[in-house]
C-alpha cells in the first residue's frame, strides 16, 4: 500500500446539521466512513487515526450544499457502492452527493479550494431594489473596516471578492448570491459583507453553495 | 404533540454550541406516532448527560416496548435557558422537540447531589409545578431514579415515584402500570398510588416524617422500599446501537458493561455498598456486544465499563479477543479506572497497544494505616510495582485519586499522602527511559470526604471546612513539585453534597430556595456558591456548617431507614468498629461471604463469567 487510494467525498450540511461544527462535522464522518464499512487507512504511530482532510470550514449555522472530504482507503471500493454506503451510514441533512477517486499527488483540499459561492437569504422586508442600491454603493467604496476579535480589519473588495454579487429576488424574499476568495488569512465571512452593505443586524440564513480550485483555465470543481 | 423547533430554530444562532439542542445524530429513534411518550432527563448538559450509561440502558430497553416513544432531554446551558425564558419557549424533548409538559411520563436520574438544582430548573423551563402536590391531572408523571435514589428524602416533595436500584425491569412496569392506570381513566393520584405497588418504588407521598424522624407510611404502602436488583446482567444485551453525537460530550466512545457492583467493599463508597452483587457479563457476550457496538456506531474507541472493570474474571481474555478482531481499524480499548492490585504486565501490554490514554489509580489515602481502616485492600508495595509495570509498559502519565478528611485521618495520614506521590513518581521515573522522563507526569486529584448513606460511614460527620482546608495547605506544602500537578475539588460544594447526601426531607425547602436564589449548575465550579447555598439552607432552617459536620447516633435513626439497599445494619455498625481498628474486611466476589445481608436479603447471588457462583 504505497499511496492508497484517494477517495473525494462531496456532501451536504443542510437543514438542522448545519448547527454543527466543522469539528462536528468532521467527527461525523470519519464514524459514517468506518459504519460503512470502508478499508480506510490509518496513520502510522503513537495514536492510530484514519486518513481523512476536510475542506475549508464551514462556520456554525451556515449551510454547504458541496463541501468535500478526502479520504485514503487502502482498498479500491467502486464509487457507486462507495456512495451507497456512505449515503445509508450518514443523516439525510450531511447526506453524499458525488464521490470519486483523485490522484494520491493531489494537494490538499483546504490549500486547493480558494473560491466559495454562497447564497445569502435575507429576512422579508429588504426589497430587492434597496438592496442592489446598496450593495453598489458598498462595492463603489473598494473595501470597508470592520471590527474583528477588538482589532480593525480592512477588507479590499477588489481582492476579497473576486466577482459581483448578484441580487435575487423569490416571491418577495430577496437573495445575494457572492463570491468569496479565501486565503491563509481568512475571508471575508457573508455575514460581514452583508451587514456592511446594508446595517447590522439583520438575520440571514447563510449556505455555501459551491467551492472552487481556482487555475489557469478558471475556476474548477474539485470532482 | 406540538413540534416547537420553529421557536427553538431563531434561539440556535444566539447560543454557544447549538448542535446541543438541534437532534438528529446517528442512532435516534423517533416514534412520533406512538401512543405514550416518555422523556428521559440527565440533569446537566448535552455533553455531560450523554455520557450517562444508564439513560442508554434504558432507552434501549424502551425501544422494546411496541407505541412506546422514548425522547431525550438535557439542561439547557445558561444563555440557551435566559433565551427560552425571553421568548417564552419551554423545555422541549430533542426527538420530536415537543414541550416536556405533554409527555406521559418525565424520568429523570439523579446521579450526584449537585445536579438537584438542574431538576428544578428544568420543571421550571417546562411548565410543569416544582412540587408534586400542585400538579394537575395533565402534567407528566415525575419519576426519578439512580444513585440519589439511596437517599431520596431532600428531593421527595419534587417526585411523583423514585425508583430504587436496577431499572431494567422495574422501568418497564412503571411504563405498564401508568398506561393500565390511563386506559382504566384513573387520575392522577390513582395513577401514582398504583405505581407503590411495583417493587423498588417510592411514592413520596405515601409517607410521612414522624416527630422522631423516621418515614412512615400512611397507609398501606410497603413500610420499606426494597431496592431494585437485576439477578443476571446477562438477561439483556448492553445497548449496542445508542446515539452517537455530534458535538464532543465527555465519554465519546462506546460502552459495554462488564459487570455490575463491586465488593471490595471500601467503606466510604456507595456505589460499592448499594450496587452489590457482583454480577459479570460473561466474555462472549462482552465481545458480541463491542463488535457489535463498534458496527453499529462507528466509534474508534470501546470503553469497558463498571465500577472495577479491571476485577472481571475474564478480562485477559476479553482484551485479547478484542484486539484480534480490531486490529488494523485504529480502535482504541480503555478500561475507566483501574485498580492497582489487579493491574498486571499482560493487561498493561493489551491495553498498551491502544491509544495511550493516561492511566488512573485510587489509592485514596496516603497512609497503610488509613487505607486499611477504608478497607481500601492494597499496600504500598502493590502501588508501586503497578506503576512499574505500567511506566515500563510505555504509560507516561498517571492519575492518583486521594481523599481528605476520611474518618480517623490524622495529620500523619494527610502528609503520608505526598510522600506517597514521592515514590510513585520516583518509581515512574526509574522505569522510564532517561530519553522521554521530560513527558513525565504524576496528576494527584484530591476530593473531600463526603459520608453518604448505605455506607460504614453514613453516621460520620464531615470534616469542618476551615479543618479541610488546612489539611489541604499541608498538603501542598508537603506534596513534591516537581512533574506532580495537584488538584483539590472545592471543599464548599463537598459541604453542600455532604448536607444533601446526609439531608432528610426538610432539606427541600432548601434546594428549593437555593434555586429561587439562582443556584443551577451547581458542578460547575464557575457556577457554584456556597454563600448562596447555606443562605438557602439557613431559610429552610439547616446550618449547613453543622449539619454536615454531625456525627450520627449509630443506634439512631436515620432519614433513609425506609430505603431497604439490602445491606444489613449490623454490617455496616460492624465495618463502622473495624474501621477504628484499622482492621480490613476482604472481598466476597472471589472468598467467603462476609455477610453484607444483601444476597439473602434481596434473594440474588454473585455472578462469576466463569460459571462459579456464591452467594
Ligand atoms: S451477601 Fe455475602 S456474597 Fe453477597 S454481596 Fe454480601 S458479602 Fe458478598
Amino acid at each position: 500500500m504505497a499511496e492508497g487510494f484517494r477517495l473525494r467525498v462531496c456532501f451536504r450540511k443542510a437543514g438542522r446539521l448545519r448547527y454543527l461544527s466543522h469539528l462536528e462535522t468532521g467527527r461525523a464522518w470519519e464514524r459514517a466512513a468506518r459504519r460503512a464499512g470502508l478499508p480506510y487507512a490509518v496513520t502510522q504511530g503513537y495514536n492510530p487515526r484514519m486518513k481523512v482532510a476536510f475542506g475549508p470550514a464551514l462556520p456554525v449555522g451556515t449551510a454547504g450544499m458541496r463541501e468535500y472530504l478526502d479520504i485514503t482507503l487502502t482498498r479500491f471500493v467502486p464509487v457507486a457502492q462507495v456512495q451507497e454506503g456512505l449515503g445509508a451510514s450518514i443523516a439525510e441533512e450531511l447526506a453524499p452527493v458525488e464521490c470519486g477517486y483523485v490522484s494520491p499527488a493531489e494537494p490538499s483540499l483546504a490549500s486547493r479550494l480558494t473560491i466559495a459561492e454562497y447564497e445569502v437569504e435575507l429576512e422579508r422586508g429588504v426589497p430587492p431594489q434597496e438592496l442592489e442600491r446598496s450593495l453598489d454603493a458598498l462595492m463603489r467604496t473598494g473595501g470597508f473596516e470592520t471590527e474583528h476579535k477588538g482589532k480593525q480589519k480592512f477588507f479590499d473588495l477588489a481582492v476579497a471578492l473576486p466577482k459581483e454579487p448578484e441580487v435575487m429576488s423569490d416571491a418577495g424574499r430577496a437573495a445575494v448570491r457572492m463570491w468569496v476568495r479565501m486565503g491563509p488569512h481568512g475571508s471575508l465571512r457573508p455575514e460581514t459583507f452583508m451587514s456592511a452593505a446594508i446595517g447590522p443586524g439583520r438575520p440571514v440564513a447563510v449556505t455555501r453553495t459551491e467551492l472552487f480550485i481556482e487555475d489557469e483555465q478558471g475556476w474548477i470543481r474539485p470532482l | 404533540m406540538n413540534d416547537v423547533w420553529e421557536r427553538v430554530e431563531p434561539l440556535l444562532r444566539q447560543v454557544e454550541r447549538p448542535a446541543r439542542y438541534v437532534d438528529r445524530e446517528w442512532g435516534v429513534v423517533r416514534r412520533p406516532d406512538a401512543g405514550y411518550h416518555v422523556a428521559l432527563m440527565y440533569p446537566d448538559t448535552y455533553e455531560v448527560g450523554m455520557a450517562n450509561q444508564a439513560l442508554q440502558v434504558l432507552a434501549a430497553r424502551l425501544s422494546t416496548l411496541d407505541d412506546v416513544a422514548c425522547e431525550r432531554v438535557f439542561i439547557p446551558w445558561v444563555d440557551m435557558s435566559a433565551a427560552m425564558r425571553a421568548h417564552e419557549v419551554p423545555l422541549f424533548t430533542l426527538e420530536s422537540c415537543t414541550p416536556v409538559a405533554e409527555m406521559d411520563i418525565l424520568g429523570i436520574t439523579l446521579p450526584n447531589e449537585l445536579t438537584y438544582t438542574n431538576v428544578l430548573e428544568a420543571l421550571d423551563l417546562a411548565g410543569i409545578p416544582l412540587r408534586a402536590h400542585d400538579r394537575g391531572e395533565t402534567h407528566p408523571l415525575v419519576v426519578g431514579g439512580g444513585p440519589c435514589s439511596h437517599n431520596p428524602e431532600p428531593m421527595a416533595a419534587f417526585f411523583d415515584a423514585i425508583l430504587v436500584g436496577d431499572g431494567e425491569e422495574a422501568l418497564l412496569e412503571i411504563v405498564a402500570s401508568h398506561r393500565a392506570s390511563m386506559a382504566a381513566g384513573l387520575s392522577r393520584e390513582e395513577s401514582v398510588r398504583a405505581l407503590a405497588g411495583i417493587d423498588g418504588v417510592y411514592v413520596p407521598s405515601l409517607y410521612l416524617v414522624g416527630d422522631d424522624g423516621v418515614v412512615r407510611p400512611v397507609d398501606d404502602a410497603p413500610a420499606r422500599v426494597t431496592r431494585r436488583v437485576l439477578a443476571d446482567l446477562d438477561t439483556y444485551v448492553s445497548p449496542t446501537c445508542p446515539v452517537v453525537p455530534y458535538a464532543d460530550v465527555v465519554h465519546d466512545r462506546a460502552t459495554v458493561e462488564v459487570l455490575r457492583g463491586c465488593s471490595r467493599g471500601c467503606r466510604f463508597c456507595q456505589a460499592g455498598m448499594v450496587y452489590r452483587p457482583v454480577r459479570e457479563r460473561p466474555a462472549d457476550s462482552i465481545v458480541r456486544d463491542a463488535i457489535a457496538s463498534l458496527r453499529c456506531t462507528g466509534y474508534e474507541e470501546l470503553s469497558l465499563t463498571s465500577l472495577s472493570t479491571a476485577d472481571h474474571s475474564q478480562l485477559e481474555e476479553v482484551l485479547r479477543r478484542l484486539a484480534n478482531r480490531l486490529e488494523g481499524t485504529g480502535t482504541a480499548i480503555s478500561v475507566p479506572s483501574l485498580r492497582l492490585d489487579s493491574f498486571t504486565v499482560p493487561l498493561a501490554r493489551l491495553l498498551g497497544d491502544g491509544r495511550k490514554a493516561g492511566l488512573t489509580f485510587a489509592p485514596e489515602a496516603g497512609s497503610q494505616r488509613l487505607r486499611d481502616a477504608i478497607n481500601k485492600n492494597i499496600t504500598e508495595e502493590e502501588i508501586l510495582t503497578a506503576v512499574d509495570q505500567a511506566f515500563t509498559a510505555g504509560w507516561r502519565r498517571v492519575k492518583l485519586y486521594f481523599m481528605i478528611g476520611l474518618p480517623t485521618e490524622t495529620d500523619e495520614d494527610v502528609t503520608a499522602i505526598a510522600a506517597l506521590v514521592e515514590r510513585v513518581f520516583a518509581a515512574a521515573r526509574a522505569a522510564t527511559p532517561p530519553g522521554e522522563r521530560g513527558g513525565l507526569r504524576v496528576a494527584v486529584s484530591v476530593s473531600t470526604f463526603v459520608p453518604k448513606a448505605h455506607t460504614p460511614f453514613q453516621w460520620d460527620g464531615q470534616l469542618p471546612i476551615e479543618e479541610v482546608r488546612r489539611r489541604q495547605v499541608m498538603l501542598r506544602q508537603a506534596m513534591p513539585r516537581k512533574g506532580v500537578e495537584l488538584s483539590f475539588h472545592d471543599a464548599g460544594s463537598s459541604l453542600l453534597e455532604a448536607v444533601l447526601a446526609k439531608g432528610g426531607r426538610e432539606a427541600a425547602a432548601g434546594v428549593e430556595a437555593a434555586w429561587h436564589a439562582g443556584a443551577v449548575f451547581d458542578a460547575w465550579s464557575e457556577h457554584f456558591s456556597l454563600a448562596r447555598w447555606t443562605e438557602a439552607l439557613a431559610s429552610a432552617g439547616i446550618d449547613a456548617a453543622a449539619y454536615a459536620a454531625e456525627a450520627r447516633d449509630r443506634h439512631g435513626a436515620l432519614p433513609w431507614d425506609h430505603i431497604d439497599s439490602g445491606l444489613s445494619p449490623a454490617f455496616l455498625r460492624a465495618e463502622r468498629e473495624r474501621a477504628d481498628r484499622a482492621e480490613t474486611t476482604a472481598d466476597c466476589t472471589f472468598g467467603d461471604c462476609t455477610g453484607c445481608g444483601v444476597c439473602p436479603g434481596l434473594g440474588v447471588d454473585v455472578v462469576v463469567a466463569g460459571g462459579e457462583r456464591r452467594g
